[in-house]
């Protein structure tokens, strides 16, 4: 972050005229940042304290003059409401195992293309695809083209091998393996980009396998390569958390919740619990919950992984 | 030389690794766009025909289907919430890059928080208070809601690409007698073009592949492209929905695929260099 100086405002001579200049300089600020701010308390400051103040109230959206105050309380009847928690854990799971697998996938194969090779600007373009398409499209073409039960690639592969694949989308627990499998294909290049971008930035003979054996080459990833790049590592990781309990699409279009609420994670909840039953209060109470749990993972992570990021302080 | 030679195994086996994640990163577009210009009768067979005459009738169908007036209805979404994001951030982040603003750490962590927060607790008290603005359904609508997603990265990308450019051109600039909105539009601008590029790309990316917010508040008039295609799911039994569902989905990817591909170096500088 840069200083907020501008840039004449130490510059010798200009303090006489420093009152009409404050004046016009307020005036420049206002236009330059006043309409993103304004913007932004709109459509974004607005509904989150709407959001909060419902979650204090019994509120359905179809009866709104019926609302009543009750405090907490649907924050207290959360905490013992089955499919509310099935789905907070199902949100655990499902963040766990894609940012862990991705990360893994996506650094491998940030190191893996990290020394040159023919048609390397190429491969790095052809790796960003999965991350650009439309996940609702993408979700569409794995769940019929690939992982229908009856026309679908994967179980007639695995016919050919004389197994007899699952109905993916439909039974458990192969729902949640294939929603996880699509969000690992779609999220994987992100880790790449970033962790590629990172890599660049290390010199050469840190990185490139060419120089000493494989054994000495995953020593040096592990206590050279990984450390230098932990700020990295966390920032993304943080990001990916955010993304993945935010994620709704690739759930929605794939197994809309099921079979049996077995992938219905939270912001399924929030949306049927809002938006298909009305129950606006409630619902928002989820919402909120969502908000708090991931806040308090990357907050717990930041804490954790940049422990040292203020280098040494005055007592030691 | 010698070294090379003796491992050119561990880099065969290097080049194939790479080469199977670009396969498995490719598969769907690939077998989508095959799909989609295979005969209605053949897009479900199995063992899938790799070998068959192409045809333009899966396209052929979706235009009947009344799909270009949802096209175009993205199309408009789309890039009016583009124009609109990168219109307020640039200069958003240019101000914070160059004025002195009360607080600015603050504001712009504020800004930035916004990306961290699930689009489900913007989505219902969003769509609550757009019923009441009658605004569900309407392109104005969508338009401004899409702020949200598009204004954070903006502010944040383009501010870091200010960052980087000298301010003794601003300096510059008022020697020679310009005031802040020309020294921005005629001297810092043009230099940040690079990062212009970006947040437009990256945000015509987004909101283009937006579902949650459109599924939401959309209603029916103003649908676009990813809530109208989930419609296609329904009797997928029938030879001809995977037909459309494939020229469908290849009309839906191929703005952000071509986008993506043209100006991949943008892309790339926004996700690597300053996205996290």
């Amino acid at each position: 972050m840069t200083s907020n100086d501008p840039p004449h405002a130490r510059a010798p001579g200009r303090r006489a005229r420093s009152v009409r200049r404050s004046a016009r300089h307020w005036r420049a600020t206002a236009l330059f940042i006043g309409p993103t701010l304004v913007a932004l308390a709109v459509v974004a400051v607005l509904p989150t304290l709407w959001a909060i103040f419902s979650s204090l109230f019994e509120w359905h959206f179809h009866r709104p003059h019926a609302r009543a105050f009750i405090g907490l309380g649907n924050y207290v009847r959360l905490a013992g409401d089955a499919r509310f928690l099935n789905a907070a854990w199902n949100t655990a799971i499902y963040t766990a195992v894609s940012v862990g697998a991705t990360m893994v996938f996506g650094t491998l194969l940030a190191l893996l293309t990290r020394a040159p090779f023919p048609g390397k600007s190429v491969v790095r373009a052809l790796l960003t695809v999965p991350m650009i398409m439309t996940p609702v499209v993408s979700t569409l073409v794995w769940k019929t083209f690939f992982f229908e039960a009856d026309l679908g690639l994967v179980n007639w592969v695995l016919g050919l091998a004389g197994i007899r694949g699952p109905a993916w989308v439909a039974s458990s627990p192969s729902a949640m393996a294939t929603i996880l499998l699509v969000n690992v294909w779609f999220m994987t290049p992100f880790v790449y980009l970033v962790m590629d971008a990172a890599l660049e930035g290390l010199p050469d003979e840190v990185v490139d396998a060419a120089k000493i054996d494989g054994a000495a080459y995953w020593q040096r990833v592990r206590f050279v390569i990984l450390p230098m790049l932990r700020a990295t590592i966390v920032f993304t990781v943080i990001f990916r958390i955010t993304i993945d309990a935010r994620m709704f699409e690739i759930i929605h279009v794939m197994t809309g919740g099921g079979p049996a609420r077995d992938t219905e994670v939270l912001t399924l909840w929030v949306y049927n619990a809002a938006l298909r039953n009305f129950h606006l209060g409630y619902g928002n109470a989820g919402g909120v919950a969502l908000m708090v749990l991931v806040g308090t993972a990357c907050l717990a992570i930041m804490l954790v992984g940049l422990r040292d990021m203020y280098g040494r302080t005055g007592a030691r | 030389m010698n070294r090379r030679l003796r491992r050119w195994p561990r880099e065969a086996l290097r080049l194939l690794v790479i080469a199977a994640a670009v396969f498995v990163a490719l598969l769907p577009l690939l077998w989508v766009v095959l799909a989609s210009f295979k005969p209605a009768a053949d897009v479900s067979q199995l063992p899938p025909r790799l070998i068959f005459s192409p045809t333009l009738g899966n396209y052929r169908t979706v235009l009947d289907a009344g799909f270009a007036a949802f096209f175009r209805n993205s199309v408009g979404i789309t890039l009016a919430a583009v124009a609109l994001s990168v219109g307020l951030g640039v200069p958003a982040a240019y101000g914070f890059s160059r004025l002195r603003v009360p607080a600015a750490r603050v504001l712009l962590l504020f800004v930035l928080s916004i990306r961290f927060v699930p689009y489900i607790v913007f989505a219902v008290p969003l769509f609550v208070i757009m019923v009441r603005l009658q605004l569900v359904g309407t392109h104005v609508g969508l338009i401004v809601v899409y702020l949200l997603i598009n204004l954070p990265l903006v502010v944040w990308l383009m501010k870091s690409f200010f960052d980087d450019i000298p301010t003794d051109i601003d300096d510059a600039a008022a020697v020679d007698g310009a005031n802040r909105l020309q020294s921005f539009l005629y001297v810092v601008l043009p230099s940040a073009a690079a990062g212009v590029a970006c947040v437009t790309i990256l945000s015509f990316i987004f909101t283009w592949n937006e579902y949650l917010l459109a599924l939401v508040l959309s209603g029916r008039a103003a649908q676009t492209l990813p809530v109208v295609l989930t419609r296609f799911l329904g009797g997928m039994e029938d030879p001809v929905r995977w037909g459309l569902l494939s020229a469908s989905s290849v009309a839906v990817l191929a703005p952000v695929v071509a986008a993506t591909l043209l100006v991949h170096r943008y892309v790339r500088a926004g996700f690597g260099g300053n996205a996290t």
